[in-house]
């Protein structure tokens, strides 16, 4: 398919309509919602549209570098918003999210898999800030509700002598994998059950089906990378934010 | 300074010098504990009677510094807890809670928890110690009952050789033989190990029951103290005489 338009979007609305008139003869709630999401989606992507050709087409380390700033930043206030009961959450957020992004970036660059270009820096950055913040989200909250339900069982452990990394050790690997399990499932069924979004996005646009699955195997390791660090980062700074330096456990009240 | 004895020939192994304890609880501060002072000596049991709420089990946690005091000093074997690794402290001053957690495996594992080097001969010598047969090692501990799971807890207590114990309300949930039992063992450790026994209670029967040195703590504040048969058949306060009419005694 080439030289897809505004007016085929515009076209493509239709199926939106459709789904609205469905929502509206079965009577289900969410014609609001529906509505909000359909003008949303098409202001922002529109926005974020021109926003991407300005930045390629200048091509500045800076611009680069704050595009993705600002991309952690909102992803960490995003995961900030779904586990504000921890303390510390925004920050939580920004050091796992920023430090597992970071990382894998640095090393496809320094391994060459990409180069500093935007049109690979910015739209992979995206991946991995996304993939990084529901992580970390998850594990946080994870984390979290499981020391708070379980305050007997880590007490009963510091009681005996046991630090509050020890004290939570099985806490702490459940956290994890929660924070890993989607990333996880997407790399079990990858090809059988979908065509993952960046391989039917690259065939869409024209590219050979194998050039396609090449890419979409490096975004896989890359978000393997990313959402590894970023729940295990996410994880020990939760696990600190609940003790005291003196192994006491601290609850939010 | 307040204490059991003023004859007391040793130093105390825990001292409590004006303690005390604020929490804020969604946003407003309350007193838990006021102005604590006492002296516990070692080989003695302490029973800290109160009503409910009173303070008592903050008192404990204060004590092996699982909640940090927000004012006063305390200190165990002339050194301030805060002179202490704190992992090291609470393994020589050891506290059962109210309701006794075991991890989810067996018995064998839950005293292994404490300390993995212990052989085989230590665990069932322990197992023995709190009246239960060493075929018992290999039960899964959701299969006992609270009595017998209360005496795995005691066991993996002592395991770790503390010099004091803590307990919290610890024959509140057991039934006449086990409370025996426990009683039996603790006034044992504390007659033949030395060990320092502080036990929290709201029964005034079970603070006769243990015997020893009795504080009476209400609404955070100690209210007197004596023996435990002196201070509940004769309290010297209006607070005392108030709750023990309603204590059982």
């Amino acid at each position: 398919m080439t030289g897809v338009g505004i007016e085929n979007v515009l076209i493509s609305l239709i199926l939106a309509a459709v789904a609205l008139a469905i929502g509206f003869f079965w009577k289900i709630p969410v014609q609001k919602n529906m509505s909000i999401g359909i003008i949303r989606s098409f202001i922002q992507l529109i926005a974020v549209g021109y926003a991407l050709k300005y930045v390629f087409d200048l091509e500045s380390i800076w611009l680069i570098s704050a595009v993705i700033l600002v991309m952690i930043l909102v992803g960490s206030h995003a995961s900030y918003s779904m586990s504000k009961q921890v303390r510390g959450a925004f920050l939580i957020s920004f050091a796992a999210i920023g430090t597992g992004s970071l990382i894998t970036l640095c090393f496809m660059l320094i391994l060459k898999i990409i180069t500093f270009e935007a049109r690979f820096i910015i739209p992979l950055s995206g991946m991995i800030i996304s993939n990084a913040m529901n992580a970390a989200a998850l594990a946080i909250n994870r984390l979290s509700s499981d020391i708070k339900s379980n305050r007997l069982a880590v007490e009963t452990a510091l009681a005996l002598g046991k630090g509050k990394r020890e004290s939570c050790r099985r806490f702490q690997q459940q956290a994890v994998i929660a924070g890993m399990t989607s990333i996880l499932n997407f790399m079990k069924t990858v090809g059988i059950v979908a065509l993952p979004g960046a391989m039917t996005g690259m065939i869409l646009a024209g590219a050979e089906p194998l050039e396609a699955v090449f890419w979409q195997l490096i975004v896989a390791y890359m978000l393997l990378s990313s959402v590894t660090i970023s729940s295990i980062i996410a994880v020990e700074l939760t696990l600190t934010s609940h003790f005291t330096p003196h192994h006491q456990l601290k609850l939010k009240s | 300074m307040t204490g059991p004895d003023s004859a007391e020939p040793q130093n105390p192994i825990l001292r409590a010098e004006n303690i005390s304890l604020e929490v804020i609880n969604g946003g407003t501060r309350k007193n838990i504990i006021t102005d604590f002072s006492f002296d516990f000596y070692r080989g003695k049991i302490y029973n800290i009677l109160g009503p409910s709420g009173a303070g008592k089990s903050s008192l404990l946690r204060l004590f092996n510094r699982l909640d940090e005091a927000t004012g006063g000093k305390i200190s165990f074997n002339g050194k301030e807890l805060n002179q202490y690794n704190p992992c090291r402290l609470r393994r020589r001053v050891g506290y059962l809670f109210q309701i006794p957690y075991m991890f989810p495996a067996t018995v064998k594992d839950n005293l292994l928890y404490v300390d993995p080097s212990l052989s085989d001969d230590t665990i069932v010598s322990m197992l023995l110690e709190v009246n239960l047969e060493p075929d018992y090692l290999a039960s899964n501990v959701e299969v006992l009952s609270v009595g017998e799971k209360q005496r795995v807890a005691m066991a993996r207590l002592l395991i770790m050789k503390p010099e004091i114990i803590l307990l919290d309300e610890p024959t509140s949930a057991l039934d006449e033989k086990n409370s025996s039992l426990l009683l039996k063992l603790v006034k044992n450790k504390v007659s033949g190990d030395g060990i320092t026994a502080i036990i929290v209670t709201h029964d005034s029967r079970q603070a006769l029951m243990f015997d020893g040195e009795t504080l009476l703590i209400i609404k955070g504040k100690l209210v007197e103290h004596g023996p435990a048969k002196q201070l509940i058949s004769h309290p010297k306060t209006e607070s005392g005489r108030s709750f023990l009419k309603g204590s059982g005694e």
